[in-house]
């Protein structure tokens, strides 16, 4: 393997993107994703000088809220709450799984 | 090409309302949900579903295609007529430039995919760059500790000579950083779909995930492992060595330990900024009374402890 083959990534919580950036890895729209952290709907999201620090979590987040926001027409906050229903059954299957349950 | 009936796929009638495709397309959005749905097809059934619904849901495409479809049967050779422009413009229903692009070829040949779906997005105000690609890279426990070179195999789609979309499978050597956790994305900036017309590619997005490991559990940062002990390095205290991946590791058992308890080794976890903690579940392990020796060691401490495990659980 020739060093030159080897890429060299960043870790996306350890990155500084463009809100452009940060829509396309979520797969959403710029106006829809900067809407949605105006609104408070990201928690942790840390934002300089028009660019953005999103989390893993975060992203997640986006492309669930956007699709129920699409399949649905589920009003933003709504679709927020499904997300932190949904992040909290993640935790719980974490915790299941840690455990050997599942 | 196979002819699609959507109308099939989503279940309803050729006549079917708005209203009635709109209810019928949430149900089953509702049931192939990948969050919630446990058919191990729900996401490939979804992308119909989502494919259907874009036709359906958008009556200029929906008339195009009763008008197309009129004497096809699901399944049956399709060849759009020769005076078929194709190229739609792609009217903005909410479906992301990634996810029509991964329509089925017949949507393709019908509405256009790069051409047709892109240039309407474009008009939204979407740039022409190359999407952001997404996939999921299994790392070993140890990779997080030292870092590693990893290769990973990207099917990826691709538009031949004559403009059809072929899978290709694209090779990449990955450096993995020092201290990833489970659930993190790692970027590698412009290797993703590539752009239009000289613009740049789009980013791809590795989300690290752990192969389960024999001993260690992760939890974020942290690592958990079960400690065995001796019941006398429980009783008496000890320093036991616990083997990281990063080498071995000693640990001191307070004087009285007992199974169940939780010791955290703070900073001994995954090496991230800041690094976890170490979580060692003790668990006191008896010696089999297999020898006759062993059996009066216990006889002996039966008589000389008076000891009540259950002491504490009587009324």
């Amino acid at each position: 393997m020739r060093e030159q083959d080897i890429l060299t990534g960043s870790l996306l919580e350890d990155t500084w993107l463009t809100l452009e950036q940060v829509a396309a890895a979520c797969t959403v729209e710029p106006e829809w994703l900067a809407y949605h952290i105006e609104e408070g709907l990201f928690p942790h999201v840390e934002g300089l000088a028009g660019t953005w620090r999103f989390s893993s979590a975060n992203l997640t987040r986006a492309r669930r809220m956007w699709r129920l926001e699409r399949d649905f027409d589920a009003a933003p906050e709504l679709a927020a709450l499904m997300a932190d229903l949904m992040e909290e059954l993640d935790t719980l299957r974490r915790r299941l799984r840690r455990a050997g349950l599942a | 090409m196979q002819f699609k009936d959507y109308y099939q796929t989503l279940g309803v009638a050729r006549d079917a309302a708005a209203e009635d495709i709109k209810k019928a397309f949430r149900k089953l959005a509702r049931q192939y949900h990948p969050d919630v749905s446990k058919d191990p097809d729900a996401e490939a059934r979804m992308k119909e579903v989502n494919e259907a619904y874009a036709v359906l849901s958008d009556p200029e495409k929906r008339a195009a295609y009763d008008q197309l479809g009129k004497g096809y049967q699901p399944g049956q050779e399709f060849r759009p007529p020769p005076d078929w422009a194709g190229g739609f413009e792609f009217t903005h229903r909410g479906f992301s430039p990634a996810e029509a692009a991964d329509f089925s070829d017949f949507f393709a040949e019908l509405f256009g995919r790069m051409g047709g779906a892109r240039e309407g997005f474009r008009a939204a105000g979407v740039r022409a760059q190359g999407e952001d690609q997404h996939a999921t890279i299994l790392l070993d426990l140890e990779d997080a500790f030292h870092g590693a070179t990893r290769q990973i195999s990207l099917r990826v789609p691709k538009l031949d000579d004559r403009d059809r979309v072929t899978l290709e499978t694209r090779t990449l050597n990955v450096q993995i950083p020092r201290g990833v956790r489970e659930g993190q994305m790692i970027r590698l900036a412009g290797q993703g779909a590539p752009g239009q017309s000289g613009a740049p590619a789009g980013d791809l997005l590795l989300e690290v995930q752990f192969k389960p490991h024999p001993r260690f559990r992760v939890d974020g940062r942290d690592l958990r492992h079960t400690l065995p002990l001796a019941p006398w390095e429980a009783a008496l205290g000890a320093v036991v060595s616990v083997d990281l991946p990063d080498g071995p590791l000693k640990v001191r058992i307070p004087e009285g330990a007992q199974s169940g308890w939780q010791l955290r080794v703070r900073g001994k976890g995954i090496p991230a900024h800041p690094p976890g903690d170490l979580l060692l579940d003790l668990q006191v392990v008896l010696p089999p009374a297999a020898t006759p020796e062993a059996r009066e060691f216990y006889a002996t401490m039966a008589r000389e402890l008076a000891f009540d495990p259950r002491a504490e659980t009587r009324g």
